[in-house]
């Protein structure tokens, strides 16, 4: 026994108080960033590296607005346009407060454009709704280390730029996104035809308490019903990890009932969501089919095209990816689907990413979609983002007016003064 | 035979013993994991918190303009609403209740000679903003935004008006910073017993020491005379403001601005007579100035009048055009003067907010700090956080 339990407590290593609650040096030394260069000063002084005063008046800034506890490190470095090292810190500067950054520290950085150049993208609008799941009444399953409002937070801010501000709409709880599945909009919105629907909340989706009263001996029904919508309102239906529709979430219509892995607030439903789902897309009818129908195919790699736009849009996840929740050709042919845009190059018949077009069979116009991540936990929403920008191809408008020189690449690096 | 049994129940009871002292302490390792992991998931939940507060404006995204949107919010957040990062709306800021105000919110109470009471009905309070977050039962928070620099404005005793100025950060004196003031003070009047009001304004005129302090003298004014004075201290890439009113108590008490409604451009602010004894006649005259990011007040309204026993308030149509902004009161019975000050919008003085419950002598709070702006003045927005719901952990 006291074998064990020296065992146990060598193995066990606790954290220290200061990992156990800290404060968030990173976003601290991003805001720091932004703060100093709202009035575009930051940009200013990096530039001007030989400019002693300017850059005294910058630490005694960096010390005024930063707790006294905490020490810091800002370097200004060049981007080089020769091959080899990209930043280079020996036309830049540096100035700390501090020996040493204690025992841990976090960073930011920031590129500041010189005053002399004119540097801007122009992304064309996608003429689309964007609904993004943001119900607080909610949990996310696989999406382990994010929360539903982080993710949310997250692909608001990447699609900004190529949706027109009123059209991205947080749907903010699931009283809410009943009021969606009801056809009506939540905002100033005409109407919620071609929208594309992002669920933050990885394998589960929420479930309005309505809906949760209807389908309570069957929540397969909920998905189907969720199919039916997104073929009547030719929704984009966008699935960010794993497999969709596993389970239904609602904190307060589910509170009582777990996911069979303790989280409550939800309830499964199991491989039939996604079965009922592409049942109804296709006006098929109802059978609840608890048959898995995804793949395991491992390691998959994007498409030619996906890389291009990689590049094209600034986006870059890794090119490999593990997928577990493939979803299996046959389904193509099975609920009349043509892929729009392929993410993920298929393997071993399987499709791990990409766009589904639902097309009736002698038809063709598009009514509904759906976009799956079958990759395993965790999310990357840079995956999102890339396919719903390569399948509606919004064109960049650049305009650049002499490159070399015109940027600097400035890193603050905040620490914590004192033990632990 | 009796030996041996003794013996195996020595070793029994060792054993029992021993075994309950080792489920003891793995239990006690078990705890001291749970609390660990307990204490880890509200510091990042108080990290989500704060970002989602301070990245969305909330809907509708005008309710900091609009009384009548507050009352119909939906979603809570103080982003300023041209959706900037990290940029809040100055009047959102206004409309928070804390728990224990009643009538009027109590964002700033006779704060050197300053107020900010907006009326309740115009706020949201506590409860509603814990369930438009989705936290209320489980969380507690305080909300806690400050200016970035403090510019503390005191008077030097001298036969003439001297100001002394310091300003500093949240643990650094800020020296070689420029200053630019505003100054309005408050002259008798040789016609009737309105006070007549005046100001001058400079740009860059001043500059701070290595202790960040730097003197000013009013050559032209007596000590004793009514004044406000609001001064902007810029550094490379930093800005913060303070203020100074010299509010008296004459015999016929003094004013006490109440902004009864704020909606789309517009507001209504009662001037109340802080009775005295006397509650004779006080007489007042108030300028509403818009004041952009360039720190040139703009002119956007003149009143003028008295209160006493009969009138005790007057009623003040202020068009702001949903600037942010301060009216500035002279007002005197007669013989004695005074100034007081009140901000639309809680940049323009720089005035702190703190919303939420009180942190103190809760088992575990976690905090966690951004830098944001406010029009263009630095602030920090420092969110405390904790659990009501002891140590369970789910999610």
């Amino acid at each position: 026994m006291t074998g064990a339990f020296l065992t146990a407590s060598f193995f066990a290593v606790l954290p220290s108080p200061r990992q156990v609650s800290p404060i968030n040096l990173s976003r601290l030394a991003l805001t720091t960033l932004q703060t100093l260069d709202a009035q575009s000063d930051l940009s200013t002084v990096a530039f001007d590296t030989t400019n002693d005063t300017a850059w005294n008046q910058l630490q005694i800034a960096l010390s005024a607005c930063l707790p006294p506890n905490v020490v810091f490190n800002l370097t200004a470095y060049d981007i080089s346009t020769q091959n080899g090292q990209l930043y280079s810190a020996t036309g830049g500067r540096s100035i700390s407060n501090a020996a040493s950054l204690g025992l841990g520290s976090d960073v930011a950085s920031y590129i500041v454009a010189s005053s002399n150049v004119t540097f801007t993208v122009t992304p064309q609008k996608i003429r689309a709704t964007l609904y993004i799941l943001n119900c607080s009444d909610s949990n996310g399953w696989w999406i382990t280390g994010y929360t539903v409002q982080s993710i949310a937070q997250e692909i608001a801010q990447m699609f900004g730029p190529y949706f027109e501000p009123s059209s991205i709409i947080m749907v903010q709880n699931t009283t809410q996104l009943g009021k969606l599945l009801n056809g009506q909009p939540l905002q100033n919105e005409t109407s919620v035809q071609n929208a594309i629907v992002i669920n933050t909340c990885g394998e589960a989706v929420p479930i309005p308490q309505s809906y949760a009263n209807l389908y309570s001996s069957d929540y397969a029904r909920y998905s189907y019903q969720l199919g039916n919508l997104t073929n009547l309102y030719n929704w984009t239906w966008v699935s960010i990890v794993g497999y969709p529709l596993y389970y239904v979430t609602s904190t307060l219509a589910l509170s009582g009932t777990q996911n069979s892995w303790g989280v409550y607030g939800m309830a499964r439903i199991g491989p039939a969501g996604l079965t009922a789902f592409l049942q109804g897309l296709d006006k098929q009818s109802y059978s609840n089919n608890g048959a898995g129908i995804t793949l395991d195919v491992g390691v998959v790699t994007l498409t030619p095209a996906t890389l291009d736009n990689c590049s094209y849009y600034g986006i870059f996840p890794s090119p490999t990816q593990t997928a577990t929740r493939a979803l299996p050709t046959s389904i193509k042919t099975q609920y009349n689907l043509t892929t729009a845009t392929m993410v993920f190059n298929a393997k071993n018949n399987a499709i791990a990413g990409a766009v589904f077009n639902h097309v009736f069979r002698g038809g063709t116009r598009t009514t509904g979609s759906l976009f799956a991540l079958g990759i395993t936990r965790v999310p990357d929403i840079r995956l999102v983002g890339l396919g719903i920008l390569s399948n509606y191809n919004p064109v960049l408008y650049k305009s650049l007016y002499t490159t070399a020189g015109t940027s600097k690449l400035v890193v603050l690096q905040l620490g914590l003064a004192g033990g632990k | 035979m009796t030996g041996a049994t003794i013996d195996h129940l020595v070793a029994s009871t060792v054993f029992l013993a021993a075994l309950l002292l080792f489920i003891g302490f793995f239990n006690q390792m078990n705890q001291t994991a749970i609390v660990y992991q307990n204490h880890k998931h509200i510091s990042t939940k108080c990290s989500d918190i704060l970002d989602s507060i301070l990245l969305n404006p909330g809907s509708p995204s005008d309710w900091g303009f609009s009384g009548s949107s507050t009352r119909k919010l939906t979603f809570f957040g103080l982003q300023d609403p041209d959706f900037q990062e990290y940029r809040l709306s100055p009047f959102s800021l206004t409309r928070l209740l804390s728990p224990g105000a009643q009538q009027y919110n109590n964002v700033s109470w006779d704060l050197n000679g300053g107020y900010l009471l907006l009326q309740a009905s115009e706020c949201i309070d506590y409860h509603n903003v814990t369930s438009l977050l989705g936290i209320n039962g489980i969380y507690d928070f305080q909300l806690a935004i400050a200016p970035t620099l403090t510019v503390n404005i005191s008077e030097v005793s001298d036969a003439h008006l001297n100001l002394r100025i310091q300003v500093y950060g949240t643990g650094f004196p800020l020296s070689n910073a420029y200053l630019n003031y505003l100054m309005f003070w408050a002259n008798t009047s040789t016609s009737g017993s309105f006070p007549i009001l005046n100001c001058n304004f400079t740009s860059d005129a001043l500059q701070t020491d290595s202790s960040g302090i730097a003197s000013i003298e009013f050559p032209y004014l007596s000590s004793g005379t009514a004044f406000t004075f609001i001064v902007k201290a810029y550094t490379t890439g930093i800005s913060g403001t303070g203020y100074l009113a010299k509010e008296t108590v004459t015999n016929s008490g003094n004013l006490i601005p109440y902004i009864q409604s704020y909606d789309v451009g517009k507001a209504n602010v009662i001037l109340a007579q802080n009775p005295q004894t006397g509650m004779g006649n006080l007489y007042f005259n108030a300028s509403f100035y818009a004041l952009p990011d360039n720190f040139v007040p703009v002119p956007a309204g003149n009143f003028a009048g008295n209160v006493n026993s009969g009138t005790p308030s007057q009623n003040l149509q202020i068009t702001t055009n949903n600037q942010t902004g301060f009216l500035v009161v002279a007002y005197g019975d007669g013989n004695h003067y005074g100034m007081m000050i009140t901000a639309l919008g809680v940049d323009s003085i720089g005035v702190p907010v703190t919303f939420g419950a009180n942190p103190s002598g809760k088992d575990w709070v976690a905090t966690d700090l951004r830098q944001v702006l406010i029009g263009d003045i630095a602030y920090q927005a420092k969110l405390s956080l904790w659990s009501l719901q002891g140590y369970g952990v789910t999610g």
